[in-house]
């Protein structure tokens, strides 16, 4: 049972809440109604209905998978084993290691915050420097939570799929680069 | 455009099964999803109600004009400075990228511009990677992936060469 106890916590409820409800929604909210009723002035009625209907349609279709979408990604983010990725993207794991970093950084879920955080640890545990950037930019253009939750939603299966594809190399030809690079990396204490 | 749903639910599947015979306690999972969808959901169904305005509204032929198939190469750099202008999460980058796609902006201007905001996003920059990794790290970073979103358009106009796939649907 106390694998629950958070549902009852009354600070986690009103943070979830905050989250869903509050500022950063409201100037959402406001962003949605102010647009509608200016696509109602210049457009007429019709066509505001129109295009509202559509809206609906496509968030009724969107809904389910938006949800297993997050369920994939929650999976994960427990799942995920973080410091065997550490172990992995040493300062001489070559190729190999750019691979693996690209492949942590697709499976990475969650916002900047868990992504940064990660990529935090990686480099205080000695990661390389390719590794570091292959797993930040695999995590920003392959990550599969974006891609699921956003692309697939937002402009179709098929263009998820080419945008996934198409960024495949990406972070490895970054990741060379940043090995390449006479630049010297000093991280913040800590 | 059942197979988008057909894939999440066989990855969905999949990964229940490694849980349950990893014997992984569900309170985690359940609390992880939970305030995940508390911060996007709310958020996101405004912000396809306001693209889906927003997009009536715009002028398309400007859009068009440099995002869309008429811009030819230029559509790359325009995309990808456009990326740069979004200091944004997921929920206004993508619904600027549908506004862009209802007002006839190409697969490869999409792409690109996807791809720039995704590496570039300024705000993440501000809170995240300057006070974890430093102006060092920073600095590397960004001649490292300088040529990341021009690659990226120009290999979605190689592909477009070659074959329609990936045209965006959904928000058409």
């Amino acid at each position: 049972m106390s694998e629950f106890s958070y549902l009852k916590d009354p600070t986690w409820r009103k943070d979830v809440v905050r989250d869903a409800f509050g500022k950063g929604f409201l100037g959402f909210l406001v962003v949605a109604v102010l647009s509608g009723a200016l696509c109602w002035r210049i457009k007429g009625t019709e066509l505001f209905l129109e295009t509202f209907v559509g809206d609906a349609e496509l968030l009724a279709k969107l809904f389910p998978r938006i949800v297993i979408a997050l369920t994939i990604a929650a999976l994960i983010w427990v799942m995920l084993p973080r410091n065997r990725i550490a172990s992995l993207v040493g300062a001489d794991s070559g190729f190999a290691g750019l691979i693996i970093a690209t492949i942590a950084g697709t499976v990475t879920p969650g916002g900047p915050s868990s992504a940064y955080a990660l990529l935090a640890v990686l480099a205080i545990s000695g990661a390389d420097r390719g590794a570091l950037v292959a797993f930040i930019t695999a995590w920003a253009t392959l990550g599969l939570q974006r891609i699921l939750v956003w692309d697939v939603p937002f402009m179709g299966t098929e263009f998820a799929m080419l945008r996934f594809l198409i960024s495949l190399p990406l972070p490895i030809v970054a990741g060379l680069i940043a090995r390449s690079l006479p630049i010297t990396v000093t991280f913040p204490d800590k | 455009m059942n197979i988008g749903l057909l894939l999440l639910s066989t990855v969905l599947l999949i990964l229940l099964v490694i849980a349950l015979r990893r014997r992984e306690p569900i309170g985690p999972i359940v609390k992880r999803l939970v305030e995940q969808g508390a911060k996007l959901i709310p958020r996101m169904i405004c912000a396809l109600i306001a693209a889906g305005f927003i997009a009536q509204i715009l002028p398309k032929e400007a859009i068009a004009r440099y995002l869309g198939p008429e811009a030819g190469l230029m559509v790359i750099p325009l995309a990808a400075g456009a990326g740069l202008l979004i200091p944004a999460g997921p929920v206004i980058a993508f619904a600027v990228a549908a506004v862009f796609s209802k007002a006839g902006a190409s697969t490869v201007g999409l792409v690109t511009f996807i791809t720039s905001w995704s590496i570039f996003a300024a705000h993440r920059i501000l809170i995240y990677e300057l006070p974890l990794l430093g102006a060092s790290f920073f600095r590397m970073r960004v001649l490292s992936v300088l040529l990341v979103p021009i690659l990226a358009g120009v290999l979605a106009m190689v592909v477009g060469l070659i074959t329609n796939f990936g045209a965006p649907t959904i928000m058409r």
